[in-house]
């Protein structure tokens, strides 16, 4: 039996298809369609109660996802049972009611559709045994409920009114995820059974008070308890049978079911008790006063829901069991009368064309039956005799009376707040009754009421029906089911349950007396409270509150993004580099002391410092500074940049690393000139200059980076540790027969590692090659000063009998490498900047007439020979690149230590000749537009040129 | 080990490579005509380099001298960055077509990327860590550019390369801070010379925290996050989809690897980083993207936002919050491919692309098809049961929970509460207001309107189906990390 228990959870959304299905043959069939499942679920329920009639529970359980805590499991016990015969039962109804009510020429699928997926949500928040399960139906909910009031999309009010609804019972519902999770951990396990079981544990538990305020949020949100109230009148906008069915018997009760279900789990504390009562009450009176002040009489109803709702959640909070029965009790006949009312309502709304009390008046003459019905069920609300809200709401005045707590004079605040509750919602019934069907004749209506048609009446009728059943025998009707759902509730600690119209004469019956009576004053004298009202009440209400509150945020989270927001690309890096500076500053300010001694300088000892070495550190660091300070000028800059570059070439000196220093020395060249090659498509000076305090800003940035670097560049360095170098410098003449380190490493040890680095230099410079060729560029204006004096005759003159000179030094330095500061590399790099000397001195014409070199080919010559190399010890059977050395003696020179490494170094000369060459004659011979020229000493601000691939100022 | 074992083994990779350099010279010589053929050749050639994901032996395999590992975490990882990729390239084709930018780069950057990302996630030493991170970092930056006439992208493409090589030094510094201490570049030597419960090590912490940083930098987290609603905003809309799944995927994975496998002994110290970047990382990306205006720059923010909730997972520290951010990234990485998507279909009647919130108003009545997926993605970034999205956050909760970092998930779950407004306000601004302009829908869109509702109805309830195959195998994954 109980494997069909989920089939009472799937059932609506099973009839989804189903209705997509008989869409074709019009909207009878698919209201035919929808009540069918609807009643389908009743008779699946029928089927399934026995059992929990008996005051079993049935519990389905089939692990989904047992390591994060989900499972399909479904629980039908009395409480389920109560709800679940509320959402079928009155669900069909609704249908019914909807068919006649939504215009003829909406199709109903899509309603409909919505409708059954609101029911399947709401049937699984009440029969999830699991608490996470629950939480997804709960938000089902949510949504379709935002789809359901937003059906009449083309009002602004509804949409307005959807959004609301959604953002406050979805966002409750996050807030009540918050607290199921804390619950879950704090019982061990997220199944309504060991949850419920585990009372004690959790109450006494640290975590007890936020998961409660957590879970509490949810509730009330959904159960529209002031302060979040304000939603459920603006939900008012949705058609009259979303009104009656979600904001009456179901919906809006899923927050005090949820209540009712963690009962036994979480009552009982002081903390719950002045939450819930609080809250309750709370809302209780101001729901009720102002459901008198609405002229809209379905306002009216819906602050009479949320007054309702009030009711329910007081007495849930009393905390005594007697208070839970009155709870559940006035659960059923709230949804009964509630539902019924808001369909009369909704008949009144077609019939008539408006909504305002003070203009529909007297329908008595024009619908008398179904007036006839909203006088009874309005009874129902006011709590006359005979009809069911009498019932629980004498039940609610006794508990009030019957509670023991607060003590002296506390004693009447319960009962007072009851009986001053119970005047109000006279005063408004007795409202929505005289206004509406007496009070003399309609005025200016926009058509004449008349009777709706026989079957709308019917779900009315069904309804009003049992008001007046419960009302003459309670327990005879329903004395069965409330017992089922509070044993649910209290956990098998449900008292005796004895329901009777007379229960004697006693205080409860004269708080009624007082209130029927106080009511009708209150309503006689209701002018007065008019003006007082519109007098003293702030203009001001929750939606008001609600739209300025989501437009201020809006406002306030702009306002603050702009401060953060910056957006240029400066301060970017600027909050990079401080964030990094203060992250490295956090971790050594709070690591703990006895990590060592001194935690930035390690043991090593401190090489004593002569005053060479000191002077040149401070041309160093006077060229950094200087670069940066100049950076605006951009020629100063590259010229200080270049005197850092060449301090550093000369440490390695100072270290004892010629080869290194020779390497750096010759990079260093290159890329200078590099620089000053683009120079000429940019303007002389930077941006303009910033501000002082911005200058400052990125100034201590700058700073602080650098003394950053530099710390950890001192701990590192004062600390032993093991390198590989040792290991190269050993080996590097026993193995490779050379004993210039580097070389050795490039063009031997590493030997693979450089034939893919030079392939990538080579592929570098063919891509600059191909990216330039033909590229038209817009040199700056210069001065006629600078320009006719282009290519100083000096220079020229100079440069022309250096050209063989340097080349022999290149051949010199390349041939010695393997065993002496030089090599291939570096040899390339002095050849090309021979070359490149040339250039600058004659111009590109007069160098290109000269120098016929095709350097791509002279590349490809390049990589070629390396790559052979590698390949013929492979041919020879060594591995690829294996290296052989002898040393050939040669008069008049030196020893020369050849071995088939030199070969490779010749590729790598060659690669690097061509690849430097490649580039820097490419951007030299960029200009073709030549700019006019200009008077000289005029050296403002100039045009940017037409489009410049290097414009890096973004 | 024999290079052919190392090549088996890197079998992805290695087909990777070749293809790449196959279908490079392909473009080479048929030019930029080749760009659809090309894209479905790479997608073929994605598909190709995932074969042996499901062929390899279960169990940890390394190469390459203990550079590299293929076990079940990176082959996790790998599939999903593979589908990422595969999705950015095919989707990407009509958008270029139509902005005259069909350029034949566009799919072979995006695989180049994609290898990068296979090595990071396959990497077992700070050296090969690097290399993968660059080669994806690289491709990433030009493929920001890609729309190189356009000055945004341009600036985007700039920022990016200026800002990322920044975080690359960073990272350098950590690694070398962290082979100084602890005298190895690889994985299992760092955790052996960190062991749990010593003296905490100072420049072991630096190198750690600057480790920490450079990645941060990569998932977009915050304080290190400031690149990406420029970047989102200038980039072509296809690489922000590319950049918004993919490579965050990758980063997170290289992250939990970094963290567990290397710096498992240290797990009290980088706790506490990852708390801090994750709360700062929710609470920023929620409230900033309130103020949004531009869609693209709302999705930056929300990435970040959604790193934030992902790294709830990896604080918690136990092997139900990996396998928590796992899931994260495959429903996260569907949710936002879905989102790009729909937006690139929106065009207005001059042809130019619909980039701003006030461009969406009213489609759901212009276009309900693409206004409902969105309105899908929408509540599922949002988090909001019944969608799938919730399924992820629930998970990364719980396991902070379970982990005892209960705070954690409560400042969570009201950070999702924040940014549920924002999502929502998508939804207002789509199904409330009055349609704002013309929205066309250009003639060609390819394979996208599939790509939309396909993401749509896993971010759907429909997800919950999968949900189970989908958590054994993120379980089997969370397993292989040590």
């Amino acid at each position: 039996m109980t494997l069909f228990l989920p089939l009472l959870v799937l059932l609506p959304f099973l009839g989804l298809p189903l209705l997509l299905v008989v869409d074709r043959l019009g909207r009878r069939a698919v209201a035919v369609a929808a009540g069918a499942t609807m009643l389908a679920g009743l008779g699946l329920l029928a089927a399934l109660a026995p059992p929990v009639l008996a005051g079993d529970a049935l519990v389905l359980w089939r692990p989904w996802l047992p390591d994060w805590g989900l499972d399909l499991s479904f629980r039908l016990d009395g409480l389920g049972l109560l709800f679940t015969l509320l959402i079928y039962g009155i669900g069909a109804l609704i249908v019914l009611y909807a068919f006649y009510y939504m215009p003829a020429d909406d199709r109903l699928t899509r309603f409909l559709m919505t409708l059954l997926a609101f029911a399947g949500g709401m049937l699984g928040v009440v029969l999830a045994e699991n608490l996470l399960l629950m939480l997804l139906f709960w938000e089902v909910t949510s949504l379709t409920s935002f789809l359901l009031i937003a059906y009449k999309s083309k009002y602004h009010d509804s949409r307005i009114a959807a959004r609301m609804a959604l953002a406050v019972t979805g966002g409750g519902g996050l807030a009540l995820l918050a607290g199921i999770l804390l619950l879950g951990h704090i019982a061990g396990s997220f199944e309504l059974s060991v949850i419920l079981d585990r009372g004690d544990l959790i109450r006494q538990h640290r975590l007890y008070a936020p998961m409660l305020v957590l879970v509490l949020l949810g509730a009330f949100t959904k159960s529209a308890q002031v302060p979040f109230h304000f939603w459920l009148p603006n939900a008012m906008a949705a058609p009259t049978p979303v009104s009656a069915y979600l904001h009456s018997a179901t919906m809006v009760k899923a927050g005090v079911f949820l209540l009712g279900r963690l009962y036994p789990a979480l009552a009982g504390t002081e903390l719950w008790f002045l939450l819930v009562t609080g809250t309750g009450a709370v809302t209780l009176l101001l729901g009720a006063y102002l459901a008198l002040l609405k002229h809209d009489f379905k306002g009216l109803l819906a602050y009479s829901t949320i007054s309702h709702l009030g009711l329910i959640t007081l007495l849930f909070g009393l905390d005594t069991p007697t208070s839970a029965v009155a709870a559940v009790f006035h659960i059923i006949n709230h949804a009964v009368f509630k539902a019924s009312l808001f369909m009369v309502a909704g008949v009144i709304d077609i019939q008539c064309g408006t909504r305002d009390m003070r203009r529909i008046n007297g329908l008595m003459k024009y619908m008398p039956v179904t007036a006839t019905l909203g006088i009874v069920a309005a009874g129902a609300m006011a709590g006359v005799p005979f009809l069911n809200g009498f019932l629980s709401k004498e039940m609610f005045f006794a508990e009030t009376v019957a509670y023991p707590s607060f003590g002296g004079y506390g004693t009447f605040v319960l009962p007072a707040i009851a009986t001053v509750a119970g005047i109000l919602s006279v005063g408004y019934s007795a409202r929505f009754v005289h206004d509406v069907f007496f009070n003399g004749e309609p005025v200016d209506l926009p058509k004449t009421p008349a009777p709706p048609p026989r079957f709308m009446r019917l779900p009315m009728e069904v309804l009003v029906a049992i008001v007046v059943i419960v009302g003459v025998a309670p327990q005879l009707s329903v004395g069965w089911l409330l017992e089922t759902a509070s044993a649910a509730v209290l956990a098998g600690k449900a008292p005796p349950i004895k329901l009777a119209v007379w229960h004697g004469f006693n205080l409860p019956l004269v708080m009624s007396i007082v209130a029927l009576g106080g009511g009708i004053f209150y309503y006689w004298r209701r002018d007065r409270v008019f003006t007082l009202h519109e007098r003293y009440a702030l203009d001001f209400s929750s939606p008001v509150a609600f739209e300025r509150a989501y437009n201020g945020a809006t406002a306030w989270a702009r306002a603050a993004l702009a401060r953060l927001d910056a957006r240029t690309l400066a301060q970017y890096a600027g909050l990079f580099l401080g964030l990094a500076i203060l992250v490295g500053a956090l971790a050594w300010l709070t690591s703990p002391a006895e990590s060592s001694g001194a935690p930035l300088a390690g043991p090593l000892p401190l090489t004593p410092v002569d005053p060479v070495s000191a002077g040149a550190f401070l041309v160093l660091v006077l060229g950094v500074a200087g670069a940066t300070w100049f950076v605006a000028e951009r020629l100063l800059a590259i010229l200080f940049m270049s005197v850092a570059g060449l301090v550093v070439s000369l440490a390695f000196i100072r270290f004892a690393a010629p080869d290194l220093a020779l390497t750096q020395l010759s990079v260093e060249l290159a890329t200078i000139m590099l620089m000053l090659l683009a120079l000429r498509f940019l303007p002389q000076t930077g941006p303009a200059e910033r501000g002082r305090k911005a200058r400052v800003a990125t100034g201590s940035v700058a700073v602080g980076a650098g003394l950053g670097a530099a710390a950890l560049a001192f701990a590192m360095l004062t600390r032993p540790f093991e390198t590989i170098s040792g290991y190269h410098i050993e080996n590097a003449k026993p193995l490779a027969g050379g004993t210039n380190v580097v070389n050795v490493i490039l063009v031997d040890f590493r030997g693979f590692d450089t034939l893919g680095e030079i392939a990538v230099l080579a592929m570098a410079a063919l891509g600059t090659h191909a990216a330039l060729r033909g590229a038209r560029l817009r040199a700056f204006v210069r001065d006629a000063a600078s320009a006719a004096d282009r290519y100083p005759i000096m220079l020229r003159m100079l440069m022309q009998p250096m050209l063989p000179l340097a080349l022999a030094v290149a051949v010199y330095i390349f041939l010695r490498g393997h065993n002496l500061p030089g090599g291939g590399f570096i040899a390339g790099l002095i050849a090309a900047i021979a070359y490149v000397l040339q250039y600058m001195a004659g111009g590109i014409a007069f160098a290109s007439a000269r120098i016929r070199l095709d350097f791509v080919l002279l590349l490809g010559v390049g990589l070629l020979v390396a790559a052979l190399t590698g390949v013929a010890s492979m041919v020879l059977g060594f591995p690829f690149l294996k290296s052989a050395w002898t040393y050939v003696k040669a008069a008049p020179l030196d020893d020369i230590g050849l071995a088939s490494s030199l070969v490779f170094d010749t590729g790598i000369f060659l690669v690097v000749v061509a690849s430097v060459l490649l580039v820097l004659t490419e951007l030299g011979r960029l200009h073709v537009v030549e700019p006019a020229l200009r008077p000289a000493g005029r050296a403002g601000p100039e045009p940017s040129p037409a489009r410049a691939p290097a414009e890096a100022e973004g | 080990m024999t290079l052919l074992q190392s090549l088996s083994v890197g079998a992805p990779e290695v087909v990777l490579a070749a293809g790449i350099c196959v279908l490079l010279l392909v473009g080479a010589f048929r030019g930029d005509r080749a760009l659809e053929g090309l894209s479905w050749a790479s997608v073929l050639l994605l598909a190709l380099a995932a074969v042996p994901l499901f062929d390899q032996a279960p169990g940890r395999l390394a190469a390459w001298n203990g550079l590299y590992v293929a076990d079940a975490f990176s082959r996790h990882l790998k599939l999903l960055v593979f589908l990422g990729s595969a999705a950015a390239i095919l989707v990407a084709v009509p958008y270029l077509r139509r902005l005259a930018t069909a350029r034949f780069e566009y799919p072979l950057l995006v695989l180049l990327a994609t290898l990068g990302m296979a090595i990071m996630v396959s990497a077992q030493n700070l050296l090969s860590l690097y290399v993968g991170l660059e080669l994806m970092s690289l491709s990433a930056y030009v493929l920001a550019a890609f729309h190189r006439d356009e000055s945004r992208s341009s600036e985007a493409g700039l920022k990016y390369f200026a800002l990322g090589a920044l975080a690359s030094g960073l990272m350098l510094y950590g690694a070398s801070l962290v082979y100084g201490f602890a005298g190895s570049t690889s994985f299992a030597d760092i955790a052996k010379a960190f062991v749990a419960g010593e003296v905490r090590n100072l420049g072991a912490l630096f190198g750690l925290v600057f480790l920490l940083a450079a990645l941060a930098f990569k998932v977009s987290a915050v304080p290190f996050h400031m690149w990406t609603p420029d970047v989102y905003e200038g980039a072509p809309t296809p690489v922000v989809a590319f950049f918004a799944t993919a490579p965050k995927v990758a980063a997170m994975g290289l992250m939990l690897r970094l963290l567990y496998e290397a710096f498992g002994g240290m797990k009290a110290d980088w706790q506490q980083i990852v708390l801090v970047m994750s709360i700062a990382s929710m609470l920023l990306g929620s409230v900033a993207a309130i103020a949004q205006t531009s869609m693209k720059r709302l999705l930056a923010y929300s990435a970040i936002a959604n790193i934030g909730f992902a790294l709830i997972g990896l604080a918690a520290g136990t092997a139900a919050g990996v396998e928590a951010v796992l899931l994260y990234l495959l429903v996260y990485l569907v949710m936002t491919l879905g989102a790009f998507v729909a937006l690139l279909m929106l065009v207005d009647a001059d042809g130019r692309q619909l980039e701003d919130l006030a461009d969406l108003a009213g489609l759901a009545r212009t276009r309900p098809g693409i206004a409902s997926a969105l309105a899908i993605f929408m509540f599922s970034l949002a988090g909001i049961p019944p969608m799938f999205g919730f399924m992820p956050k629930l998970a990364v909760f719980s396991a902070a929970v379970e982990a005892g970092l209960w705070p954690l998930a409560v400042l969570g779950v009201l950070a999702s509460v924040v940014a549920a407004y924002y999502y929502l306000r998508v939804v207002k601004i789509m199904f409330i207001d009055p349609p704002a302009g013309v929205v066309v829908l250009p003639g060609e869109q390819g394979v996208n309107p599939a790509v939309v509702g396909a993401a749509a109805a896993f971010s759907s309830p429909l997800g919950y189906l999968l949900l189970g195959p989908l958590a054994a195998w993120g379980a089997e994954a969370a397993r292989a990390l040590a």
